[in-house]
């Protein structure tokens, strides 16, 4: 009976699962890496952490929802069963969000907790032992969150990945696919948030996030080129699924959608944003006493000719209105990725 | 071993498969009372009584409700099977949409408005109905309708009693045909030993969808485990064609032209069984002289089946012989000439000699059973409204025939026909042309319908009398002749669901107030009783409510009638290649061709036929079934298709001289190119048959048409427009 | 896995199927099934250019696979496996997650929104333990389904299996399935 199963709820929550997880991921390295001076950076940190734990929790609620049994949803952690990826990705959501609720709260300033256990009433007085300071764990909880944001990244793609009989899913390159799309979709919300509401940055300051979403949308696309190469030289019955995309109903959306607008042009923008500034550390280099690879001093000539295109690092200009125009289109390409995968998967199967 | 103990002893399980089969229905209910916390499960054996086959079943009931209906393989011809049908029976029992109280008509007929009333108030309205139409009448002004049932003879005896010569039954929509032929040429209509046989062909008898057992479990034995070589002839691919070995795409009503040519071949290449033909037939001579005209090169321009092929055919058929024949087809209610095309089937299985052998025709073994003896009836004194002495002279007197009698009762002639009692039946559905049956249903002044569901006869009544299911009443015993006789016992499983009765209390009650009591003076207890007295065992009623069926060993038994000595009931006491009977009755003694009619430019032949998951008319409002094909379809070619832009699926009217129908199209290859088909059972008017009510009906189509020796109605002579809706 | 003492399967003669549905309706009717659900069902296939059509069909319900992917992916263990191989659901642990419908490779199961529960063809495991056919073996009038223990070398799918020879389907799917298609 050939039905499709898993719908937009499912679609929503693989996205907003991998969203978290892209939130956590960025916020924890960008903590563990920054200067200590850098506002901009912390400001990126305490972003990410404070807005990684809700898309995961509200996708857990469509999950919920979409099962036949909603109120039945807590026999999932009456097993463990580490066959199924469903176990094992209930289980580590329940560990990120506990542990991204925890980090989320060490970035919560004093003041405000002050003011919100302060104006409990008197019977939830005794809620003021959880008023505690947990700044100084952050970097611990960035250090063990860091893999298990990772792992629900993963996660969303290996509960497609490991179903064997959909032959448009079964291949390692969808866990990793999905990775960096989490990822990517994670940069793409905060560079949204912060082209929007962070008013006294310049948004050069963000330039670590321009750097890591062009870094995981060209993974994104490196994974799925080996994903059609792949597929192209497997079974009949890979073959015959990757026509969804390559000549069938998802075709248009694939190579237009997701590919062109959600991928390509989102590259485009930012790679035209950061690009300059790579210029400009080139043209640094020389003057750090970088040996030039010369000896026949023509690449330098070329790089120097660069870089004279290149405008002073100070002035360099990052439009808030690309920023926003890239970010969107990376989310919706998030969107599309789980939702072409999500429904093409369910359509192939072996003959 | 049989199937159902199998695993019984291959787990080595308590109850032993015997113990199963000879205990089924008290054991488990011990064991079940030991074990307080089970529910009690009863097995109780019957019969289904879902399509005309009765094959044998047990039922398991919980708690007084029916909850499964397994197949019983103690009986030989239903072999441990139940069809889809056989399995939904369950849906008919509690089905929300069949009458539940007696009810009385109180708008126009057909308006809908019913008075739920009590059995008393719905059968005293029946009898003074009944009763004034005899006073203006004469009794002769009633007309008894009614189909095959365990429970018809009460109600033809009904008839009889109150002395109406007009009792009609299905077989001239159905077999009468068929039987004719037979019986004119053998003198008994006999079984086919399709289990046996090696080479067989059949003429449209779509025995893997059309169930008649055992023929159809035979049949898929014999082809699908190649022990004989099947040839199908039907216009249609249907599955019994997927399991042919070799299918041919006949020409409707040529199938004649087909048996000659291969008669022609068989006798002019000495073929034919020389010692049979000589000690048993006569008329061989006239027959041979006769078959002269008919060469395969005529046959194949009639038929388009390559002369090649029925050279072939016939030659393959005589080497066979006598493990080779001709299937004689039970819906044998086709065409104008559909009488002799059956004769042309008996002769060609007569001449190779496969009578009353292994794998060749057999005539029926009985199993005798008592009878009650009740007051008889004076005959009746009028003779039958469809003249049949006049018409068809050769025809089955109890079972009338069914076109002509509609014809005379709508022209008043020979005298007026005004109340219509109907048993079991759906005229509105079964009979052609219904625009016609309905004015007969107008004109009546009194019609009482006898049925379980709103059919669209009942729609029209004036007075419905539910009867109750198969499933919730005692029935007489049955016996059912065959190569392997049987006797066939039904009991009900639960108490009747609603407030109705099984028809033999419907006939009493009508008796006692038609004065007619005293011929039904007895209970259905006394009546089983009697019956079963004859039976070679002890207790026979308590064996058959154990067992449900009763077959016994001996057979089957070949060639009891192969002596010299042996007279046919014939005329000539032969086989009758060349029928006295029939040259007598005025009719051609040897089967002449006559072309069909051909099919006008621009319209196509309209054929019917079955799937295996309906019963006539009578199941499509069955949710599980229904479930298989909510609604029919044109089965058209896609050639035509093409050309009238008729897509699959596309809204079609289909039109003929009578009526017009619309439903959708199925556009396949499957059908010859000058032919459609619909399936029958569909396009209904009775709202209360909500899933029946989608598609189109063929009985709105079919013209009015009938073979002229049996009296069959000719349901393939219709030719009908299609047009894109 | 320990070896087991039964390993029930079938055997499907195919070519003997005239696609009737009594398997169907019996299994709606053994199982309580709803109206547009089915644990089992007959693939049908014509071939060829009139008049030389073919028509093949092939019944078709759980493989009660050796290796499942249906118990693999279940995150409750809803989904098992019997010790005689029967594949089976247990609804009171039936999340409704309906993961398992979507490892399937044979696409054998499906949803009952009434009941919010995944649902699918047992083999008639209450009639198994009552020693009686599943319903849809028994009730078939061409015999097309030749149930029994594989590891029973008198029964009658041990010998067929030993004498004639069979296909299994989607064997590229690794679940092991154990419906034989006689050949
Ligand atoms: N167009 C067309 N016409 C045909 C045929 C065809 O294929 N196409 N086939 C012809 C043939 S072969 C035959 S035999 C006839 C059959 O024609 P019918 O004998 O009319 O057969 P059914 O359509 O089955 O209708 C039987 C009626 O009996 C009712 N019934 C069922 N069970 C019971 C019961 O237990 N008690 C009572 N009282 N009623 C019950 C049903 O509800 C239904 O109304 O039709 C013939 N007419
Ligand atoms: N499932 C199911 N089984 C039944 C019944 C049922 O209603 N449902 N009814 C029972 C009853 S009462 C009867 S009478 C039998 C009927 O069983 P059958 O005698 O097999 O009759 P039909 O099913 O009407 O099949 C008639 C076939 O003849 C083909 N045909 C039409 N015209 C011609 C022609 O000129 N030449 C040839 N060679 N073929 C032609 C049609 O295409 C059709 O496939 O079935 C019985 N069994
Ligand atoms: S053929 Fe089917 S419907 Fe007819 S009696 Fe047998 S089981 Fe019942
Ligand atoms: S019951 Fe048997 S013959 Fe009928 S469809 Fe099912 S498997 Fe095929
Ligand atoms: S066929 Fe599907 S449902 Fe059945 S055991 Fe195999 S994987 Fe599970
Ligand atoms: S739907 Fe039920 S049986 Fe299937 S995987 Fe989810 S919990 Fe297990
Ligand atoms: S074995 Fe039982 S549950 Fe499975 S398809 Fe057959 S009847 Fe249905
Ligand atoms: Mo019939």
């Amino acid at each position: 009976m050939k039905t499709i199963e898993w719908q937009y709820l499912i679609v929503s929550y693989l996205f907003l699962g991998g969203l978290s997880a892209g939130l956590y991921f960025v916020s924890a390295l960008t903590e563990l890496f920054r200067k200590d001076d850098d506002s901009a950076q912390e400001h990126i940190a305490r972003l990410g952490a404070l807005l990684a734990s809700w898309p995961v929790m509200l996708g857990c609620t469509l999950l919920v929802f979409d099962l036949g049994h909603w109120y039945r949803a807590y026999k999932l952690f009456l097993h463990f069963r580490w066959e199924s990826p469903m176990s094992i990705g209930s289980w580590l959501l329940m560990l990120f969000i506990g542990i991204s609720l925890i980090y989320a709260y060490g970035w919560t300033s004093r003041d405000g907790r002050e003011h919100f256990f302060g104006r409990l009433p008197r019977r939830l007085r005794f809620l003021g032992i959880l008023n505690v300071d947990v700044a100084p764990w952050r970097r611990p909880l960035a250090i063990a969150g860091l893999p298990v944001s990772v792992g629900v990244a993963i996660y969303t793609g290996v509960l497609l990945g490991a179903v064997q009989s959909r032959p448009f899913w079964n291949t390692n390159l969808v866990a990793q696919l999905f990775l960096f799309s989490a990822l990517s979709s994670g940069c793409a919300l905060l560079i949204l948030v912060l082209a929007m509401r962070s008013r006294k940055f310049e948004m050069y300051q963000f330039r670590s996030l321009y750097l890591l979403d062009v870094c995981f949308l060209t993974l994104e696309f490196f994974i799925v080129v080996p994903y059609f190469i792949h597929g192209e030289l497997s079974v009949e019955a890979v073959r015959e699924s990757l026509k969804l995309v390559l000549g069938g109903p998802f075709t248009m959306v694939f190579w237009v959608f997701l590919m062109g607008l959600g991928l390509v042009l989102p590259w485009a923008i930012e790679v035209r944003e950061v690009v300059p500034l790579f210029l400009t550390h080139v043209q640094l280099l020389p003057r750090m006493g970088v040996a030039t690879p010369s000896p026949a001093g023509a690449s330098v000539s070329v790089v120097s000719e660069l870089s004279a295109l290149a405008p002073p690092a100070n002035k360099l200009h990052f439009s808030r209105g690309w920023a926003v125009a890239a970010a969107l289109l990376v989310l919706v390409g998030g969107v599309l990725v789980r939702y072409i995968f999500v429904f093409a998967g369910q359509m192939s199967a072996i003959r | 071993m049989n199937r159902r103990g199998f695993l019984k002893m291959a787990t080595g399980g308590a109850v032993g498969a015997a113990l199963l089969q000879t205990e089924a229905c008290r054991v488990p209910l011990q064991q079940q009372k030991a074990a307080k916390d089970v529910v009690p499960r009863l097995e109780i054996p019957t019969t289904c009584d879902m399509c005309v086959n009765k094959c044998s079943m047990i039922a398991i009931v919980e708690k007084g409700v029916l909850k499964k209906l397994n197949p019983n393989p103690e009986n030989p011809k239903s072999k441990g099977m139940l069809c889809a049908r056989g399995n939904a029976g369950i849906q008919q029992l509690y089905d929300t949409a069949r009458i539940k109280h007696p009810m009385i008509r109180t708008g126009e007929r057909g308006e809908g408005k019913w008075k739920v009333v009590g059995w008393d108030e719905a059968l005293d309205f029946a009898a003074q109905k009944l009763s004034a139409i005899k006073e203006k009448y004469g009794p002769q002004g009633t007309l008894w309708s009614s189909s095959a049932s365990f429970q018809e003879v009460f109600f033809r005896n009904l008839s009889q009693a109150f002395g109406s010569p007009n009792s009609v039954r299905h077989p001239t929509l159905c077999l009468a045909s068929v039987n004719l032929a037979y019986s004119v040429t053998f003198g008994t209509v006999p079984s086919f030993d399709v289990q046996n046989a090696r080479y067989i062909i059949m003429s449209g008898a779509n025995r893997l969808e059309s169930f008649i057992t055992p023929d159809t479990m035979d049949l898929i034995d014999s082809t699908t485990e190649r022990k004989a070589r099947l040839i199908y002839l039907d216009p249609r691919f249907t599955k019994t064609a997927a399991k042919a070995d070799e299918w041919y795409p006949i020409k409707p009503g040529t199938d004649l032209a087909f048996i000659l040519a291969m008669l022609n071949v068989i006798i002019s290449e000495n073929r034919y069984n020389k010692e049979f033909v000589s000690t048993y037939c006569s008329g061989f001579e006239q027959l041979a002289e006769h078959v002269k005209q008919y060469t395969p090169d005529w046959a194949a321009e009639e038929t388009q089946i390559p002369a090649k092929d029925i050279f072939r055919i016939a030659r393959e058929f005589s080497d066979a012989a006598p493990r080779a024949i001709y299937y004689a087809g039970r819906r044998s209610s086709w065409s104008r000439d559909d009488f002799s095309m059956r004769r042309g089937q008996a002769i060609l299985n007569a001449i190779v000699g496969n009578w009353d052998r292994q794998g060749g025709m057999v005539p029926n073994a009985k199993v005798e059973l008592g009878e009650l003896m009740f007051l008889p009836w004076d005959d009746p004194v009028a003779p039958r409204v469809d003249e049949l002495d006049k018409n068809f002279p050769l025809a089955a007197k109890g079972d009338g025939v069914y076109l002509k009698l509609r014809e005379n009762v709508l022209a008043g002639q020979p005298y007026p026909v005004k109340a219509w009692m109907i048993y079991k039946q759906d005229p509105m559905s079964a009979i052609p042309e219904q625009e016609k049956t309905l004015q007969m249903l107008r004109q009546m002044d009194f019609v009482g319908v006898i049925d379980i569901q709103m059919s669209d006869t009942a729609w029209y009544a004036d007075v419905i009398l539910p009867e109750s299911t198969y499933l919730e009443r005692l029935d007489p015993v049955e016996m059912l002749g065959g190569i392997r006789p049987v006797v066939l016992y039904r009991q009900p499983v639960v108490k009747p669901l609603h407030d109705t009765k099984p028809a033999f209390e419907i006939v009493q009650g009508l008796a006692k107030r038609l004065n007619l009591s005293q011929y039904f003076d007895y209970t259905m207890e006394q009546w089983i009783a009697e019956q079963v007295k004859p039976l070679p065992m002890d207790l026979p009623l308590d064996y058959m409510k154990k067992h449900g069926v009763y077959s016994p060993p001996q057979y089957p038994k070949y060639g009891s009638t192969l002596s010299p000595d042996h007279r046919f009931v014939t005329k000539s006491g032969k086989i009758e290649l060349l029928s006295e009977r029939l040259r007598e009755a005025g009719y051609d003694p040897l089967p002449v061709y006559h072309q069909p009619s051909q099919v006008p430019e621009g319209k196509f032949r309209l054929v019917l036929g079955r799937h295996a998951f309906f019963t006539h008319a009578s199941t499509s409002n069955n949710p599980w079934l229904n479930s298989f094909s909510p609604e029919n379809a044109l089965w058209i070619h896609p050639k035509p298709a093409d050309s009238l832009g008729i897509t699959d699926a596309s809204l079609v009217e289909v039109a003929s001289g009578v009526g017009s129908v619309r439903l959708k199209a199925r556009v396949t290859p499957k059908i010859r190119t000058d032919c459609v088909f619909m399936q029958h059972g569909y396009g209904k008017r009775s709202p209360w048959l909500r899933l029946a009510n989608s598609g189109g009906s063929d009985a709105q189509l079919i013209e009015t048409a009938w073979d002229t020796v049996s009296g069959g109605a000719a349901l393939h002579e219709t030719f009908v427009k299609v047009r894109k809706v | 896995m320990a070896m087991r003492t039964k390993r029930y399967a079938l055997a499907i003669d195919a070519k003997k199927c005239i696609d009737c549905k009594a398997c169907v309706v019996a299994c709606r009717a053994e199982n309580g099934v709803p109206l547009g659900k089915s644990r089992n069902w007959i693939n049908e296939e014509l071939r060829g250019d009139w008049p030389k059509l073919m028509e093949v069909f092939e019944p078709e319900q759980c493989h009660h696979c050796e290796a499942p992917a249906c118990v693999r992916v279940c995150p409750t263990g809803a989904s098992y496996q019997r010790a005689d191989g029967v594949v089976a659901v247990n609804p009171s642990e039936c999340v409704g997650c309906r993961y398992c419908m979507i490892a399937c490779p044979y696409d054998a199961r499906f949803f009952r929104e009434d009941l919010g529960v995944v649902e699918k063809c047992d083999l008639c495991a209450h009639r198994l333990d009552r020693g009686e056919l599943p319903a849809c073996v028994e009730t078939c009038p061409s015999k097309v389904r030749i149930f029994g223990d594989l590891n029973d070398p008198t029964s009658e799918i041990h010998q067929i299996l030993e004498k004639r020879q069979y296909r299994l389907k989607k064997r590229e799917a690794g679940t092991g399935p154990q419906i034989y298609y006689l050949l």
